[in-house]
């Protein structure tokens, strides 16, 4: 098995009085694509946060780059691309593609240091993986929902991170794109040797692309190959009377769209 | 006009004027893209109670503004940081506070000085030798530190969490943007006065909001129309004989309605 890049052991994260992730134990291997899923307020962004070092347990340990997350520096984070979950972009906000893109570029290179031909070369190469190389001038206000989510992960590999984190990378944004979306990550992992960590509300939607899917509520209720995990027991135990299993075995968890 | 330039004290409050045009029009990029727009104006009335303090004291009034702008700025940062209040809600309790201290001070003084309500309106006529060379010094100052650290303030004005989520010490960029934004402050009193300086941060990085998509070319179009607005108010003012600081804000003004009225921005959405 390849080296474990993100050790969880026993960890528990939270705000004073809530605990929003308890006693979580989990390996993430470099390379690997896991699916995070999970109802609304399961923890799934308190995951990403405490990845990237914002948000330490109160109990257990959590280690990134054999680093505990405590001591994680700027530029280990500048090795985890990361692509928030994204409230309605400012339309207006005066910034094009490419210097929205350029930003992946600014936590690596440290205060100080002007960005060089070099790193708009590695932005430019990004948007060509993105397949938005034609859009570097264009206000980044003017491209459409996945479009924007497209430069977002541009910027996200502008980083050269080892690991991407995108958390819920296809909310907001119609059917048809939410599956190129997805398809990009799927070939940024192949391609690249990335390992992925994809936070979803929409099972069905990665289920047969992912390598592991972690399922939360506020505990780790299973983490393992996604035929193991979508077990019609476990998800009732989890979703409750907010999921449907059709025939076609599409999944269905009224929970989201209820609340979208 | 021609004749009135060649007066000393006409170069000198020109040169004030355009330098505080750069530097507020500079700053106001981040302030305004931030969304820290009311904490210009916190800023300003608590740095004109340090100078009221200063002056019934015999104590230097820039210093004392300094001190006073510094601790409002980071006293709202902080508690915004930890979640015990808005940034908003935080500096408009210090605002009205340190406005009531100003007006304490103000009637602890036992005559009327004309000087202290020079830095609540602004007298850039008034502007001496010394006073101009503080302002190029603190200008220059807040200019350097605007260019060496531009990347990681755009940054943080486009998405402070994203930005330190990806190794950049936002946390840290943001203190220096309010503190640079209390030395503006603090540089512009004498200018354009407490009440207006406000506007000076503001209405150019605004206007030049308006009219293009790019952060950079937004930058270099807040710092050309804050100068020249700063420096036709001066001119006009001298030539009809008008407060200096209100010609200023008042001529910003009208640019940032034209730009309103002629944003490609606004034209597009019309069109579309």
């Amino acid at each position: 098995m390849a080296h474990p890049i993100i050790r969880f052991s026993h960890a528990s994260f939270g705000f004073p009085g809530v605990v929003a992730l308890e006693d979580i134990t989990l390996e993430i291997s470099e390379g690997e694509f896991v699916g995070v899923i999970g109802p609304n307020g399961s923890g799934k962004t308190t995951l990403c946060r405490a990845i990237l070092g914002l948000m330490p347990p109160f109990a257990g340990g959590l280690q990134i780059f054999d680093c505990a997350c405590q001591e994680l520096r700027c530029h280990h984070r500048a090795r985890i691309g990361y692509l928030p979950q994204k409230d309605a972009l400012d339309r207006h906000f005066p910034i094009t593609v490419l210097e929205a893109v350029m930003m992946g570029r600014y936590g690596a290179l440290g205060l100080f240091t002007r960005p060089s031909k070099q790193d708009r070369e590695i932005a430019l190469h990004a948007l060509e993986n993105v397949g938005m190389q034609d859009h570097s001038k264009t206000a980044l206000g003017h491209l459409s929902g996945g479009q924007q989510q497209r430069v977002f992960i541009a910027r996200a590999l502008a980083q050269q991170p080892q690991v991407l984190l995108l958390d819920e990378p296809t909310t907001g944004i119609d059917i048809t794109t939410q599956a190129s979306v997805l398809d990009l990550v799927q070939r940024l992992h192949r391609d690249m040797g990335l390992t992925v960590l994809l936070v979803t509300h929409d099972i069905n939607m990665i289920r047969e692309r992912v390598n592991r899917l972690v399922l939360l509520k506020t505990r780790l209720y299973a983490a393992g190959p996604p035929a193991e995990v979508l077990r019609p027991d476990i998800l009732r135990e989890v979703y409750g009377k907010d999921l449907v299993i059709t025939e076609k075995d599409l999944i269905i968890v009224e929970d989201y769209h209820h609340h979208h | 006009m021609l004749e009135m330039l060649s007066y000393d004290f006409m170069q000198r409050s020109l040169a004030a004027a355009m330098l505080v045009g750069a530097v507020c029009s500079a700053i106001g990029v981040f302030v305004v893209l931030r969304g820290l727009a009311f904490i210009g104006a916190g800023t300003a009335h608590a740095a004109f109670a340090g100078v009221a303090l200063a002056y019934l004291m015999g104590w230097p009034p820039l210093a004392v503004a300094i001190v006073f702008g510094l601790a409002t700025v980071w006293i709202a940062g902080l508690m915004e940081e930890q979640g015990r209040m808005k940034l908003d809600v935080s500096i408009g309790i210090l605002y009205t506070a340190t406005m009531a201290l100003a007006i304490l001070f103000l009637g602890l003084m036992k005559t009327y000085n004309a000087e202290v309500y020079g830095y609540l309106f602004g007298s850039v006529l008034s502007v001496t030798a010394e006073e101009l060379r503080i302002i190029a010094v603190l200008g220059f100052c807040v200019m350097g530190a605007l260019l060496v650290f531009s990347k990681e303030l755009y940054f943080i004005a486009f998405d402070q969490e994203m930005a330190e989520a990806s190794g950049v010490p936002a946390r840290r960029i943001f203190y220096l943007l309010l503190t640079l934004v209390a030395v503006t402050v603090v540089v512009s009193l004498k200018t354009v006065g407490a009440i207006l300086v406000f506007a000076m941060i503001l209405i150019p990085a605004s206007t030049a909001y308006q009219l293009t998509h790019s952060l950079a070319q937004m930058t270099t179009l807040s710092v050309v129309i804050g100068t020249l607005c700063a420096a036709g108010g001066v001119l006009v003012s001298s030539a009809w004989d008008l407060p200096s600081g209100p010609a200023i804000v008042l001529l910003a003004t009208a640019v940032f309605i034209l730009s309103v009225l002629f944003s490609p921005k606004r034209l597009n959405r019309s069109q579309a």
